[in-house]
């Protein structure tokens, strides 16, 4: 059977269709919740972006018009630009003591540790990204959007988008250096 | 870097930018650059290599971690929820007749022919306490209110809350 559209679900949503609006959810939910965890580096404040991103669709969703933008462009636009705000409201008042440690010491011998280790480090780069730098790979490497829409959502060319991500991966391949090594040897050693 | 290039045009430095910028998967990589880039691809050792060190680095980048949406978060979510509008639902007719209806029942019908005679009456006698508790409270009755009141000040004022909420449906999302 057909899966409903964005449109569809939208104008069912502003009728109080639930279903729709779980299905809704369940189509978006997580995506918007893996954008601001990227961008923002916690859960909670990962969980209040995604909240307002849905909160602005019940709001909208009477106002939505079918066929004039794509429902989920303009949903990575407001989260990218709900995260953006939140952080420069944030930048002020950031502490040392609560950035990630990027260098925290021996993963120790145990793997799903040293595992947890990792992914830890790698966040912890991305955070010290600047911020347009890190939503560009957000929405290209981890969203996997094309290069004309991350530059629409952000608002730049496409020649910009590109500018910002190789920044944004040159600074990452430095901040990560060791762990790329670290990443290298536990494959070889899962694959002896 | 001398981004805007024809289809067919790729070299190994303009792939070495791609993968540079987007990553080893040439899901990622623009679009119009694509066939060229994923021909070179096919064709050059080099070419190759370029892309297996960016996809090694593309697996570290994937270990950022991510989790589901809480229980809460969704639960949230569906409270707040637009609703769909309740309908005006009238009353069901009264489809005895007349005769059965007995007098009152007309003289009823006759006042209020719109449903239940409760609302109206119901009303009145929410407007005759509001009456009653202002004029005590405030001192400008006619009449002394002293004895013929039997409740006090703040038993008064509990009462008018009551019944300026008791026909209030919040909608729940105003009240998060």
């Amino acid at each position: 059977m057909e899966q409903p559209s964005d449109d569809d679900l939208v104008a069912a949503v502003a009728n109080g269709d639930e279903a729709a609006c779980r299905a809704l959810m369940d189509k978006h939910l997580m995506r918007m919740l893996a954008l601001a965890r990227r961008m923002l580096g916690n859960q909670a404040d990962a969980e209040e972006v995604a909240q307002e991103v849905f909160i602005r669709v019940w709001t909208h969703a009477d106002r939505w018009e079918p066929g004039k933008a794509q429902f989920g462009t303009w949903l990575y636009r407001v989260a990218t630009n709900l995260c953006l705000d939140r952080l420069r409201k944030k930048r002020p008042t950031d502490d040392i003591d609560d950035m990630p440690d990027l260098a925290s010491g021996d993963p120790g011998p145990d793997r799903q540790f040293e595992q947890r280790e990792l992914a830890a480090r790698v966040e912890a780069a991305l955070q010290e990204l600047p911020e347009r730098q890190r939503a560009a790979i957000v929405l290209s490497h981890y969203q996997g959007l094309g290069n004309i829409e991350a530059a629409d959502i952000l608002g730049v060319t496409v020649e910009a988008v590109e500018s910002l991500l190789s920044r944004a991966r040159r600074q990452l391949r430095v901040s990560l250096a060791t762990e790329k090594d670290e990443l290298l040897r536990s494959k070889e050693i899962s694959a002896s | 870097m001398g981004l805007i290039r024809m289809r067919n045009e790729m070299t190994i430095e303009r792939l070495r930018e791609i993968v540079e910028a987007y990553g080893a998967s040439p899901a990622r990589w623009p679009e119009a650059e694509r066939p060229a880039a994923e021909a070179m691809l096919a064709a050059s050792a080099q070419a190759r290599g370029l892309a297996e060190d960016a996809a090694r680095f593309d697996a570290l980048l994937d270990m950022a971690p991510v989790e589901a949406p809480s229980a809460a978060l969704t639960e949230r979510l569906m409270a707040a929820r637009p609703r769909a509008a309740a309908p005006l639902v009238r009353p069901a007719p009264d489809l005895r007749p007349k005769a059965e209806r007995g007098f009152f029942g007309g003289l009823v019908e006759a006042v209020w022919p719109y449903g239940s005679p409760a609302f109206p009456a119901g009303a009145l006698a929410a407007a005759l306490v509001m009456g009653v508790a202002l004029g005590s409270t405030s001192g400008i009755s006619v009449l002394d209110t002293r004895s013929s009141v039997a409740v006090t000040d703040t038993e008064a004022g509990e009462g008018l809350i009551a019944l300026a909420m008791a026909n209030q449906a919040w909608p729940e999302e105003w009240m998060q």
